[in-house]
């Protein structure tokens, strides 16, 4: 007997063409939409560029590049500088990196090759879970805990110790504020540390356990390892990683405008107040009164986009370059 | 075998891994001090009437009803507008446009997005909404942490989707399944809880973004359900409260720390869950 | 076996986990000599190998039992330094490993771990090295370049030239043509007996006329057991288990 459903008619052809029409037609809709959704991320970036340059050209066209190394601001005589914004900017994401990025390393050789295989996740997740914690939350814990603390006991301690020695100390020069460059720069190290720590140990998992056997079996030592072979495989990557951290110090808001002090100044000391650029527009912008103190704060904004851009670009392209090394082979 | 020479190697060793073994001690250090802190401070003040009550002027009573339910307005709106745009543009990525010249841009284009400065993005989205509208809203709002959302549900989408196994679609078109069918029902499907976490790990991250908050929603003393309208966030209030003189609202800014602080720690969890739970098929 | 013998492997067990990958495995390595360990996939001659220099001490889930004498000392006992251990004991792996150095440095890297040499002598040491495994010949002007921007068959003589420089005393290859094309197949046998003056060589092939061409002597192994161990001509021409001889002759594996 033969099933009848299954006999192919003119009925059953003609039904399955249409499926298929339908099916063609809605591939289309569904190409186009998506693609549209992709190009509406294009036009955000393209949208926050042009907004920017627009919104700052009426304080660039009349400062020129002048604007970058004035340190005046003030709104009264309408005479605006970026120097100490970017001065406090480029300042602290430096402190958070120079102390980040070897303590976040080492925090990454721990995990991967020291720690004991029972202990390797639960520390791994705590060192995740705060990277996940709000910037927030490290500004007013660094405004009522961090900075007291370092006002009471560090900051005085540090200023004595220092005090007669020629560069350092004029670099931690008094009064102790507590707040200031550094109590921020600290604050962002704190933040960024568990970011680089996860991407370099992400880092270090690539690399061929082969390789590492092999350094072993020539009889070389655990750091012998790291140090010789692990850390050169996987430099690029490494490098990446704290690009990328880099680029997120540089526009943290939150964590550091609790402490930074916003004093538009240049101090030669770095337990002085000071500003960052993100710090001065999160403070002042919805006060801004008159266009050019309203276009000189998109102007700082302008800067500051540019230059995390470069840094995230020149990040994106190191981490490239590990993706692929670990995907090719030799060559 | 050089002996002296093996000794000093033994030592280096000791003490570089010494070292690395104190670098995590002392970052697990300040994550013991901060946590430590916001519960001492805040769980003081941690009782029902933060949910109860309203924003106080200082010195008299209150909680953080209105930030709460503001936040939890926008952060749902952002989600809500984020996340399909997301989705679809990740699609996009790992699907039909996967070795196009425009994927290779949006994709380099949305890694930067995804660390932008916050603030710029605020700016971005006063100068085209704020402006615009001629008033600060808490629709302005929603679209700044939608502009972040965006990027964040993206990536998680494209990676997502990117580990489905060819072989899978391929078993789909074999039977006469268009594109958009095998995407929507066989793809998709397979990378749900990895999609889903995406949209978790968004919503962790905008629950305390304060910055692109600032001059977008404002803040609002009072109760309000208006879209149209400055509305208050709880990272907004703990701002204004903690850079204030007053120790009640001081209190009441430690709370909302904790507050944020438990609900990103759950959400993470949760994603973290849902990723490590086998499919059960 | 005539010679003296190398290495005394006795009773030895290996776990990974509850999976037991070696069932009492009992034989020597005769000093000098190319033995090679043959057999399907699983079959634990790789597990064999990595007993010999204690490189599963990396994994946690990895133990073995019994005992394992190198010049009458039992390497598996828990006093034995492993840093010292490798330094006599040098292994090739299957997938050639330069390290992310110049060509120079990778000899010179296990060399400067034993010894303080100056610079001529160094280079004289890393010469020696790179002539022994058949490289220098084809590198000698290029040792600063990478050792990554080699060939693979070139790479492979690097690994061998790197554990040929610390003057280990046996030298553990395993598969170490099988990523590798014909002719550079050829050329690290030829270097095989070579080295076999030397050094004392076991060898993990999947090749049967390559465990044929190269070892003295070779080993038949099958599910984590030694079903046959002697001399090469005898092993393959009459065997004298069934199962080696449906190996040999490609009715499994």
């Amino acid at each position: 007997m033969v099933d009848t459903a299954f006999i192919l008619n003119d009925s059953l052809l003609e039904k399955r063409q249409r499926a298929i029409d339908r099916g063609r037609r809605a591939d289309a809709r569904f190409m186009r939409t998506t693609q549209a959704m992709a190009i509406v991320v294009l036009a955000i970036f393209i949208g926050i560029i042009w907004t920017l340059l627009v919104g700052a050209w009426p304080a660039l066209s009349i400062y020129g590049f002048s604007f970058l190394w004035t340190e005046a601001w003030n709104p009264v005589t309408e005479s605006f500088g970026a120097l100490a914004p970017i001065y406090g900017t480029l300042v602290t994401s430096a402190i958070a990196i120079v102390i980040a990025v070897p303590i976040g390393i080492g925090i990454a050789i721990f995990l991967t090759e020291l720690c004991p295989r029972s202990l390797r996740r639960p520390v791994g997740i705590a060192v995740e879970l705060l990277a996940g914690i709000p910037s927030i939350i490290y500004g007013i814990w660094g405004l009522f805990v961090l900075a007291p603390f370092l006002q009471q006991y560090v900051q005085p301690a540090v200023i004595d110790a220092f005090d007669g020695i020629p560069i350092l100390s004029t670099l931690f020069a008094g009064p102790p504020f507590g707040i200031g460059i550094f109590t921020a720069g600290l604050i962002l190290a704190i933040m960024i540390l568990p970011f680089i720590s996860s991407i370099t140990r992400d880092v270090f998992e690539a690399v061929p356990p082969v390789l590492k056997e092999a350094t072993y079996g020539l009889g070389a030592t655990v750091w012998e390892v790291v140090w010789y072979v692990v850390l050169p495989y996987a430099r690029s990557g490494v490098v990446g990683g704290v690009m990328l951290a880099l680029g997120r110090a540089l526009g943290e808001t939150m964590a550091i405008t609790f402490v930074i002090g916003n004093a538009h100044r240049v101090s030669a000391s770095l337990f002085a107040p000071g500003t960052s650029i993100s710090a001065a527009i999160a403070n002042e912008f919805t006060e801004a009164v008159g266009d050019l103190y309203y276009s000189s704060l998109i102007a700082l904004g302008l800067i500051l986009f540019l230059v995390t851009f470069i840094v995230l670009a020149a990040a994106q392209y190191m981490l490239m370059r590990i993706e692929r090394r670990a995907g090719g082979g030799t060559k | 075998m050089n002996l002296g020479l093996y000794a000093r190697r033994r030592m280096r060793n000791g003490i570089f891994l010494g070292l690395s073994m104190l670098a995590t001690a002392f970052g697990l250090g300040w994550l013991a001090l901060i946590l430590g802190s916001l519960f001492y401070e805040g769980f003081s003040r941690f009782d029902l009437s933060l949910f109860t009550q309203m924003t106080p002027p200082p010195g008299e009573d209150g909680g953080l009803l209105n930030p709460i339910f503001g936040s939890l307005i926008m952060t749902s709106l952002a989600v809500a507008v984020g996340t399909p745009i997301g989705i679809l543009a990740g699609t996009y990525l790992a699907e039909h446009g996967r070795y196009t010249r425009l994927a290779f841009v949006v994709r380099f284009v949305n890694d930067i997005l995804l660390s932008a400065p916050s603030i710029v993005i605020g700016l971005f989205i006063y100068v085209t909404i704020v402006l615009t509208m001629g008033h600060f809203s808490a629709f302005a709002g929603s679209a700044a942490l939608a502009v972040i959302v965006i990027p964040v549900v993206l990536r998680t989408t494209e990676n997502m989707l990117l580990l489905v196994p060819n072989t899978l679609r391929e078993a789909a078109a074999a039977l006469g399944a268009s594109r958009a069918h095998i995407i929507a029902r066989i793809t998709w499907r397979a990378a749900r809880a990895g999609i889903v976490t995406g949209m978790l790990l968004a919503v962790a991250r905008i629950s305390g973004e304060t910055a692109p908050l600032l001059f977008t929603a404002l803040n609002n003393q009072f109760w309000s359900t208006d879209l149209n309208a400055p509305m208050a966030s709880l990272p907004i209030v703990i701002f204004q409260f903690a850079m204030s003189p007053y120790a009640d609202w001081q209190a009441l800014a430690w709370a909302g720390a904790l507050l944020i602080t438990l609900t990103v720690l759950a959400l993470s969890i949760i994603a973290r869950a849902l990723i490590s739970q086998p499919e059960r098929r | 076996m005539s010679g003296e013998v190398k290495v005394a492997i006795k009773n030895l067990s290996f776990f990974y986990g509850q999976l037991q990958a070696l069932k009492n495995i009992t034989l020597s390595l005769e000093k000098n000599k190319v033995t090679a360990f043959i057999g399907p996939s699983g079959c634990g001659k790789s597990t064999i190998l990595r007993v010999l220099n204690r490189i599963y001490e990396l994994y946690p889930n990895q133990r073995a039992e019994g005992e394992v004498l190198l010049d009458g000392v039992d390497i598996l006992s828990p006093k034995q330094d492993l840093n010292i251990l490798r330094a006599k004991v040098g292994m090739v792996f299957q997938a050639p490993t330069p390290f992310p150095m110049t060509i120079f440095d990778n000899i010179a890297f296990g060399l400067k771990l034993y010894e303080r040499l100056p610079r001529s002598e160094l280079e004289g040491r890393v010469e020696n090295a790179l002539q022994r495994a058949a490289l220098w010949d084809e590198v000698k002007d290029k040792l600063h370049a990478s050792g990554t921007s080699l060939s693979g068959g070139q790479q492979q003589r690097l690994c061998i030239a790197r554990s040929v420089a610390t003057r280990p005393e046996i030298i553990l290859l395993d598969e170490p043509c099988s990523a590798l094309d014909p002719i550079s197949t050829a050329k690290i046998e030829e270097l095989i007996a070579e080295l076999s003056d030397d050094y004392t060589i076991a060898i993990v092939t999947h090749n049967m006329q390559q465990a044929s061409r190269v070892s003295d002597y070779t080993a038949f192994m099958f599910l984590g057991e030694l079903i046959e161990f002697g001399t090469t001509e005898k092993l393959f021409t009459t065997p004298g288990n069934k199962r080696t001889e449906d190996y040999i002759t490609g009715r499994f594996g």
